[in-house]
């Protein structure tokens, strides 16, 4: 067995323990019972949905980002990266035949969300707040992503990176159920209860009011 | 730890103890619930939508640090890393020092009021997990005193303030007295049981004990716009402090009584006072401690004068309130609750110079006095630091009055006035709006 192959079969076993793992975790959570609410609405639920996945991640929709908009693009960007270099993992068997364009595309978007990412270690060392608030998972989470962003970029510029990136894959998609970054399974849940329980209340996401002026 | 220690013999940590908080969290854990706790990714931009983290900027007053408590004790009972490797996930067993951390995160310095919420990229509802805290310490009799005292008076008198029925009817009936005399109309009414009205007006306790003069405001407006209301023997505290206690029971208890009002009254409409949180109470949460669903609507007195403005059944002279007038927005009425406009609406027919504070309405920061703060001078010191901020948006604005519509904000935003020695006067909405009532 070669080296890519073997590499690869790491990557297939990190993919089917992310995959099972975030099923389980999935599982969990639909068990929990549903708070429905039974207060009479003074919103749209709807419109609070939509808004909180849409308009209200704006940076310039909460004081939160408006304030840290740095922080908030440097993570905005980095995301970008992960999700361009999911492609690049899921594309890999067929890099060769992508065009030029695509490839110079996702370099330059992995290459900045590489970077992004590093920064994203060295802040939590950096800010005060921040090192109080991390956990040594939240170090490996943010390192093994960047590195899996980092050797999406290689793989693009230099193939015969392939074997290390599908190491640092497996290994990534592997971790994903046991530690922070299975915060992209949650995320969808907690926006959803915001803009459903906020728009309910009339709270976000609302045409302008009868009193409104 | 707190600014008193809690030293109390009911503050020690049993297993016993351990255990039956740990049983709380786990009937709790709900689909909302475990989607907070597990989404956060300690960004940290929450942390200057905590007025605590704005006026003393350090990294226990930011609210992830303070859910984050709670999340380590639900990471040690949940995750599989937290059992197995507590120290990479930041778990942590219910012990003697998590309990006082749990004690200084969820009552010491957090009034629930969402502010942090709405700032969450991410939707981390920090309001549930400090009220799931709350609620496992409130189990285990680790409610600071003076909240505990609160509910537990609520729950034996029927009000949180022991007053008694004949005391409720006495102060009813001088205000009439003295209302009747002041109109120079032996008419106006403040009426009691009375059955069939449309609105069942509640009250709080402090106004019948100590402001009765708002009762009289209350009637004013009521008289003038022509309702047909009451209020009830059977229920009439607009209050509900199991809402701060996080005792789904209590609360559920609490909120029963005006349900019984509106059924003894047969009223169609149950209206709350000038109280935040009594209006989040009834309004947003007792149906869901019930379970089941009122046959009535709720709706706050500030919704109502505001109908009535925009109905003709009220009409005002704005010459009356000539001094430059700010607003104070409840956390519970407006971030928590919509009531952004309304307020708005009343004070620009009710005064002539109304200038709004910065940031204001869903972004207001919160007075410091929810949570039932009020209740627990352990931790009043902490309380009025944090308050530095929301001295400075009521001084930037060179207003005369700060006029605000809840209880404790009022009674907070007096102790920030003296504390901070701001030249303004504290008032309720519904004090400016019937001072300009033009009677007819």
């Amino acid at each position: 067995m070669n080296k890519l192959t073997l590499t690869r079969l790491v990557a297939i076993l990190g993919l089917v323990v992310c995959v099972a793992g975030i099923a389980f975790r999935l599982e969990e959570i639909m068990r929990r019972p549903y708070r429905k609410d039974l207060s009479r609405p003074r919103g749209d639920a709807r419109r609070g949905l939509l808004y909180a996945f849409t308009l209200g991640l704006a940076p310039w929709e909460k004081e939160s980002t408006r304030l840290h908009w740095l922080a908030y693009l440097r993570g905005i960007v980095f995301h970008v990266g992960i999700f361009v270099a999911l492609l690049v993992f899921f594309a890999s068997p067929w890099l060769a035949a992508l065009p030029l364009v695509v490839v110079m595309a996702g370099t330059a978007i992995t290459a900045v969300g590489a970077v992004a990412g590093f920064a994203g270690i060295w802040l939590r060392r950096a800010e005060e707040n921040l090192r109080a608030l991390s956990l040594p998972d939240d170090y490996l989470s943010v390192l093994v992503t960047s590195l899996f962003v980092t050797l999406a970029f290689a793989v693009l510029v230099w193939p015969a990176s392939l074997p290390l990136f599908y190491l640092v894959s497996g290994v990534m998609l592997a971790y994903i159920p046991f530690s922070k970054i299975r915060h992209c399974v949650y995320f969808f849940y907690s926006r959803f209860f915001f803009g459903q329980g906020f728009g309910h209340r009339g709270v976000i996401g609302q045409p302008p009011g009868e009193y409104a002026e | 730890m707190t600014d008193e220690k809690f030293t109390a013999e009911r503050f020690k940590l049993t297993d016993e103890k351990a255990a039956l908080a740990l049983d709380v969290l786990r009937q709790r854990l709900n689909r909302q619930l475990e989607a907070s706790l597990e989404v956060c990714v300690r960004c940290g931009v929450c942390a200057e939508s905590c007025h605590y983290y704005v006026s003393d900027p350090k990294p226990e007053h930011v609210p992830a640090y303070r859910a984050e408590q709670v999340r380590k004790v639900y990471r040690r009972l949940f995750d599989p890393l937290g059992r197995r490797s507590p120290g990479w996930v930041g778990a942590a067993e219910l012990d003697q020092e998590m309990v006082e951390k749990l004690i200084y995160a969820a009552f010491g310095t957090c009034t629930m009021c969402g502010r942090c919420v709405i700032n969450c990229p991410m939707g981390v509802d920090t309001r549930h997990i400090v009220r799931t805290a709350r609620a496992m310490l409130t189990a285990i009799d680790m409610t600071p005193e003076g909240l505990k005292a609160t509910v537990d008076v609520h729950l034996e008198a029927g009000n949180n303030m022991g007053v008694t029925e004949e005391d409720f009817i006495d102060t009813l009936e001088w205000m009439e007295e003295e209302l009747q005399d002041e109109l120079e109309n032996p008419n106006i009414k403040i009426p009691v049981n009375k059955k069939g009205a449309r609105v069942l007006y509640t009250l709080n306790p402090r106004e019948v004990k100590y402001f009765p003069y708002l009762i009289q405001t209350a009637a004013k407006i009521f008289n003038a716009a022509g309702e047909d209301w009451t209020l009830s023997t059977v229920g009439w505290d607009v209050t509900n402090y199991g809402l701060f206690s996080g005792d789904d029971n209590a609360a559920r208890t609490i909120a029963s009584n005006l349900e019984r009002a509106m059924a003894d009254t047969g009223a169609q409409v149950l209206v709350m006072a000038e109280c935040g949180h009594g209006y989040r109470s009834q309004r947003w949460e007792a149906e869901n401690w019930l379970g089941h669903r009122y046959p009535f609507p709720v709706t706050s007195f500030v919704e109502l004068q505001a109908q009535y403005l925009k109905e003709g059944r009220l009409k005002l002279d704005p010459a009356v309130n000539d001094k430059r007038v700010t607003y104070h927005d409840p956390c519970n009425q407006a971030r928590n609750g919509g009531i952004v406009d309304e307020p708005r609406y009343i004070l620009r027919r009710a005064v002539m110079d109304f200038v709004e504070m910065e940031p204001h309405g869903v972004e207001n920061y919160c007075c410091g006095g929810g949570g039932g703060m009020l209740a627990m001078s352990e931790f009043a010191p902490a309380r009025l630091a944090a308050a530095k901020v929301k001295a400075d948006q009521i001084a930037a604005t060179g207003a005369e009055i700060v006029a605000t519509s809840c209880h404790n904000c009022l009674d907070q935003l007096d102790e920030i006035r003296r504390h901070y020695k701001l030249p303004v006067k504290i008032k309720n909405l519904s004090e400016l709006v019937a001072a300009a009532i033009v009677w007819e």
